[in-house]
C-alpha cells in the first residue's frame, strides 16, 4: 500500500486549536485512517468551582467567541432550573431572538467565509483544475434568483477578500450581530441574559428596529439557498458522495422554545422539548430513536480514555430530578482532572477534547454507546422527519419565507423553501443544511416576533421574573449552536457551583477515538473519502480540509504536508 | 508617493476568537477601510498573518510569520488575541501549541517571545491577553497571564514602546480598530501615542467609567433605581458594575451605535478590568461595593450647591459671559 500522512496542524477552531492527522492510500484513493486533536486548554469547569451558578451565564459564553449565545441560552437553562426560576413568556421570546440572530450572522459565515471558500475559482483552480473547466460551462440552475449565470461565476464570487458573495456576506452577518447587541447590548458575548428572564428594557421601538434587520437576512435566503443549491449540486455531480460520508448517528437537542411551555422544570422538559421550532432527538443508524429530552439527557456519557485527562471517582450524583439512575460517566458526575501528556501520541492519550458518545440506555436498539454527529444537518433532519411541527412533512422541511422588499437583493416576493432529507450524511450535505438552516431560523425568527408583538397588545410585555435562589439544585440546559448540539450540566451546593460540565457540539464531532472501531465523527468522517486531487505530487488534503469545514470547525487551518516523518512543506487554508 | 509599509501580525493563543469576530463589528474604520487606506498617511498597512479574517492562499501567511521571527519582516506591529498559559505548569505536555518543529508542538508562549523581540509595537486586544482574563480567574488551572504580565511591565519594544492593552471582553471593535490607526499614525509621526493609564490602557478610551458614560447615570442621579431587570432606570442595585469599571460601551454603543451594555438594561460586568472575573467584579449579580455611590453623591450635592451660589452670583454682581 502507498501511504502518505496528512498532517494538518495548527487547524485552530474557535473553542480553541485543532489538529487533524490523516493517512492515505493512493492506490484505493481514498483516506484509511485519521486522528482529530485538539491542542489548547483553559480550564472553564475547574474556574467555576465554587462561583455562583449565575456566574456562569456570562463565563461560559467566553468558551467560543464565534457562538456564545447558546451558550448563555444553555447556561441559562441549566441555572432557570438549578434557581427554579422560570422566566415569563416575553422573555423566552427575546432569548430565542438573540438566539436567532447569532444564527444567522453564524450559518452565513460558515458557508460563505468559511466552507465556500473550499470551492472557491481560487481553491478550485489549483487542486481541482479539472472542476473548474468544467464549472465554466455548467449553467446554475437558479441563475434568474441569484444572477450568477454559470457555476463558475459562483466560484469566483466566493473568492476571500474579491469575491462579491465573500465580501456581501460580511456585511450580513454584521447585521445579525447587530441584531444581538440591539437586545443583547453587545455581541459577542450579549450581557442580558439572566436566570428568570433577560435583563433588557423592551423600549417601543426594539421589535420594529428588530424586524427591519430581520427583513434583510429574509431577502438574503432567498438568494443565498438558490446559490448553495446548484454549488453543492454541481460538487455531487462530480462524484462527492463518498466524500465525508458516515453513518446517519445524529443527535439535536432541539431550539426556539415555545413561550408558553417552557417551564424550566426537569420533570417537563420533554414536553417543552417537542414544542421546540427545532426538534430534538436521537438518530441511530438512519432512524429516530427517541425525542424525549430526560431519555437523551441520561444516555449522555463522556469518556477520557484518549484524551489528556485523568479517570474520576463517582457517581457523586445518583439519580436525575426525575428519579433515573445516572452512570459515572454521565456529565452530572464528571470531573475536570487535566494532566497534559506528550504530543500525537495516537496509541495512548491525544487530545485535550473528550469523547462524549450517547448510551442506549433504554435499549432501543442495542444498548451500546454511540459516537452521534452534531451540526444544522442533525437539527433539519429531526425535525424534517419528526412531524412535531406544521412544517415537517416527514421527509422534508417546507416553508415559506415572507415577502421583503429590501434595496440591494433581488427577490422581493415570498418564496417556498423545502429542505429534504438527504439519503446520506456526507460533505456536501452538511453545508446544504446550514444554509436551509440559515433560511428556516430566519422564518422562525419572523413567526415568532408576529407572535411578540401580539403579546405587546395583549400587555403581556414583561421580561422577567423574580425568583428566590434555593440552597441547592442541579439543572441541565440543551440547546443548540450553529455547529450543533450543545449541553451544560450545573450541580449547587449551598449557592455555590459544585460541579459545572460542558459538552460542546465540537466535543461531539471533534473528539477522539475510543477503539479502533468507534472513532469520533470527524475522524470517522475522513475515513473511506476519496482522493479528489492529483496524487502525483504532494498531497495538499483538500478533500479532508473540506470534510472537517463541514463540520463548520470555523476557523482557517494550516496544512503540514509530512511523507513519512518528513515534513515536505505547509501550506495554509482559510 | 507610496507609503512605507506597516506590517501587522495578529497572533491567537488562550482565546476564543470573539475579538476577531468583534474586530469585524467595527465600522469607521472597518478593517477593509485600514487595509485599503483611504489617506495616504493611514495606507499601506499589510495584515500578513491573521488566521481568520486574512485568507492568504498558499504558503504566504506562515512565511510572514516566520520571517517576523527572524526580524526579516520591517516594521510589524504585533496585535495579540488570547491569554498566555504558563507551560512550566504542563509538566511533560502541553497547554497551546501553535504549530510544530520536527515532530515537537511549537507553544504559543515561544512564538509570542520570539514576535515581541521583533516587533515595533505590542497591543493587546481584549482582556485576555491585556490581563489574564477567563482562563485566569481563580484558581487559574493553567497559570494564564496577560502579554504585560508574561513580558514583563516595564518591557518596551525595540522602538521603546510599552504594551498598549485594548481591553474588553471581548475587545471593542472600534476601540481596537481606532487604536491601530492611531498607532499607525503615531509610527508615522503625526500623532503622540495615546497616553496610557496605569494599566496601559488609552486614557481617550479608558478614562471615565461606565458609570460616567451611563445615559441612566442621569437617572440615578434623579433617584430612579431598577428594583427588576426590564425597568428603564440605574442598574446598580441589581449588579451593575459601572462605577468601577473603565469604558464608553454605553454611550457609543456596541455596533454602529446600537447596544451598550448598561444602556439596554443589562448590567456591567466590568469586562474591561484586571481583576475581571473575580472580585470585586464576579458574582456579577452581586451589588458594587457602596463607596462609590456615597463619594458621588458628595459630589452631587457640593455640584449643586455650586449651581445655586453661581445663581445667586449672577444676581448679585452680573453675568460674565
Amino acid at each position: 500500500m502507498v501511504k502518505k500522512e496528512v498532517l494538518i496542524e495548527p487547524m485552530t477552531r474557535l473553542e480553541g486549536h485543532l489538529g487533524i492527522h490523516a493517512v492515505a492510500d493512493l492506490e484505493k484513493g481514498i483516506y484509511v485512517d485519521a486522528h482529530s486533536f485538539v491542542v489548547m486548554f483553559r480550564g472553564f469547569e475547574i474556574i467555576l468551582k465554587g462561583r455562583e451558578p449565575a456566574d456562569a451565564i456570562w463565563i461560559t459564553q467566553r468558551i467560543c467567541g464565534v457562538c456564545p449565545t447558546p451558550h448563555a441560552i444553555a447556561s441559562v437553562q441549566a441555572v432557570d432550573m438549578a434557581y427554579q426560576a422560570p422566566p415569563p413568556p416575553m422573555g423566552v421570546l427575546l432569548r430565542n431572538f438573540l438566539h436567532g440572530a447569532e444564527q444567522l450572522y453564524d450559518a452565513a459565515l460558515g458557508c460563505l467565509v468559511l466552507e465556500g471558500p473550499d470551492y472557491s475559482e481560487a481553491a478550485v483552480k489549483k487542486w481541482n483544475p479539472d472542476w473548474w473547466e468544467k464549472a465554466r460551462k455548467a449553467k446554475a440552475p437558479n441563475a434568474k434568483l441569484h444572477g450568477y449565470k454559470t457555476i463558475a461565476d459562483i466560484m469566483r464570487a466566493l473568492n476571500p477578500l474579491s469575491g462579491e458573495l465573500w465580501l456581501r456576506s460580511l456585511a450580513v452577518e454584521k447585521l445579525g450581530r447587530k441584531m444581538a447587541s440591539l437586545l443583547g447590548g453587545k455581541h459577542p458575548h450579549v450581557v442580558s441574559i439572566v436566570p428568570g428572564g433577560v435583563a433588557k428594557t423592551l423600549t417601543p421601538t426594539d421589535l420594529e428596529q428588530y424586524a427591519a434587520m430581520l427583513a434583510h437576512h429574509v431577502a438574503f435566503a432567498k438568494e443565498f439557498i438558490p446559490v448553495m443549491d446548484d454549488l453543492l449540486d454541481f460538487v455531487l455531480s462530480l462524484g462527492y458522495e463518498e466524500c465525508g460520508s458516515r453513518k446517519v448517528n445524529l443527535l439535536s437537542y432541539g431550539a426556539y422554545d415555545d413561550p408558553e411551555a417552557y417551564t424550566a422544570r426537569y420533570e417537563d422538559m420533554p414536553s417543552w422539548g417537542l414544542k421546540r421550532a427545532v426538534s430534538p432527538g436521537v438518530v441511530i443508524d438512519g432512524e429516530l430513536i427517541t425525542q424525549d429530552l430526560i431519555e437523551i439527557n441520561v444516555g449522555v456519557r463522556e469518556f477520557i480514555d484518549r484524551s489528556y485527562y485523568e479517570d474520576w471517582a463517582g457517581p457523586s450524583v445518583a439519580e436525575d430530578p426525575a428519579g433515573n439512575p445516572l452512570d459515572a460517566k454521565h456529565p452530572w458526575n464528571k470531573e475536570t482532572k487535566p494532566k497534559p501528556g506528550p504530543y500525537k501520541a495516537w496509541d495512548s492519550k491525544y487530545s485535550w477534547a473528550g469523547s462524549p458518545r450517547w448510551e442506549d440506555w433504554k435499549k432501543r436498539v442495542d444498548g451500546f454507546a454511540h459516537a452521534l454527529e452534531a451540526g444544522p444537518i442533525a437539527r433539519m433532519w429531526v425535525t424534517a422527519k419528526a412531524g412535531n411541527v406544521p412544517e415537517s412533512t416527514g421527509s422534508s422541511l417546507k416553508f415559506t419565507l415572507p415577502k421583503a422588499a429590501v434595496a440591494g437583493y433581488k427577490v422581493v416576493d415570498e418564496m417556498e423553501f423545502e429542505w429534504k432529507i438527504p439519503e446520506r450524511v456526507n460533505t456536501v450535505e452538511r453545508v446544504r443544511a446550514r444554509a436551509y438552516y440559515y433560511a428556516y431560523t430566519a422564518y422562525v425568527m419572523y413567526n415568532q416576533l408576529l407572535q411578540a408583538l401580539e403579546m405587546v397588545k395583549a400587555g403581556k410585555a414583561e421580561v422577567w421574573r423574580k425568583y428566590k435562589k434555593p440552597k441547592d439544585g442541579m439543572g441541565v440546559g440543551m440547546t443548540e449552536a450553529m455547529r450543533g448540539a450543545l449541553a451544560h450540566w450545573v450541580v449547587m451546593r449551598g449557592q455555590r457551583i459544585q460541579n459545572y460540565q460542558v459538552i460542546t457540539p465540537s466535543g461531539w464531532n471533534a473528539g477522539p477515538r475510543l477503539s479502533d472501531v468507534d472513532l469520533g465523527p470527524y475522524e470517522d468522517a475522513i475515513v473511506g473519502t476519496p482522493i479528489t486531487e492529483p496524487t502525483e505530487g504532494e498531497l495538499s488534503g483538500i478533500d479532508v480540509v473540506r470534510t472537517i469545514r463541514s463540520f463548520d470547525p470555523c476557523l482557517a487551518c494550516c496544512v503540514h504536508l509530512y511523507q513519512g516523518d518528513r515534513c515536505i512543506r505547509e501550506i495554509p487554508i482559510c | 508617493m507610496e507609503p512605507e509599509k506597516i506590517h501587522v501580525i495578529w497572533l491567537s493563543g488562550q482565546a476564543c476568537t470573539g475579538c476577531t469576530v468583534s474586530f469585524l463589528n467595527a465600522t469607521h474604520p472597518s478593517l477593509v477601510d485600514i487595509l485599503t487606506g483611504f489617506i495616504p498617511q493611514a495606507a499601506g498597512i499589510t495584515l500578513d498573518y491573521h488566521q481568520t479574517i486574512m485568507l492568504p492562499w498558499g504558503e504566504e501567511a506562515l512565511k510572514a510569520v516566520e520571517a517576523a521571527e527572524r526580524g526579516e519582516l520591517e516594521p510589524f506591529v504585533l496585535v495579540v488575541e488570547g491569554a498566555v498559559p504558563d507551560e512550566d505548569k504542563a509538566g511533560e505536555g502541553y497547554w497551546c501549541a501553535i504549530g510544530e518543529e520536527n515532530g515537537r508542538p511549537i507553544t504559543f508562549s515561544e512564538r509570542l517571545k520570539k514576535l515581541a523581540d521583533k516587533a515595533i509595537a505590542v497591543v493587546a486586544a481584549g482582556t485576555c491577553s491585556s490581563f489574564g482574563g477567563i482562563p485566569h480567574g481563580k484558581p487559574n488551572p493553567t497559570g494564564a497571564r496577560g502579554v504585560m504580565d508574561f513580558l514583563g511591565r516595564d518591557w518596551r519594544s525595540k522602538a521603546g514602546i510599552p504594551i498598549i492593552n485594548v481591553p474588553g471582553c471581548p475587545v471593542h471593535g472600534e476601540h481596537l480598530a481606532e487604536v491601530l490607526a492611531h498607532a499607525v499614525l503615531a509610527l508615522r509621526g503625526y500623532l503622540s501615542l495615546p497616553e496610557l493609564d496605569e494599566w496601559h490602557r488609552p486614557k481617550y478610551i479608558f478614562g471615565q467609567t461606565v458609570h460616567d458614560n451611563c445615559p441612566r447615570a442621569g437617572l440615578y442621579s434623579d433617584g430612579k433605581t431598577s428594583h427588576a431587570f426590564g425597568e428603564p432606570y440605574c442598574m446598580g442595585l441589581l449588579g451593575c458594575k459601572g462605577p468601577i469599571s473603565h469604558c464608553d460601551a454605553p454611550k457609543r454603543g456596541f455596533i454602529e451605535g446600537v447596544g451598550g451594555c448598561t444602556a439596554i438594561g443589562g448590567i456591567c460586568i466590568g469586562c474591561t478590568e484586571p481583576e475581571f472575573p473575580d472580585e470585586p467584579y464576579g458574582p456579577f449579580l452581586k451589588k458594587a461595593p457602596a463607596t462609590f455611590f456615597i463619594a458621588e453623591k458628595i459630589r452631587g450635592i457640593i455640584a449643586g450647591l455650586d449651581a445655586v451660589w453661581h445663581r445667586f452670583e449672577e444676581k448679585l454682581v452680573g453675568r460674565k459671559l
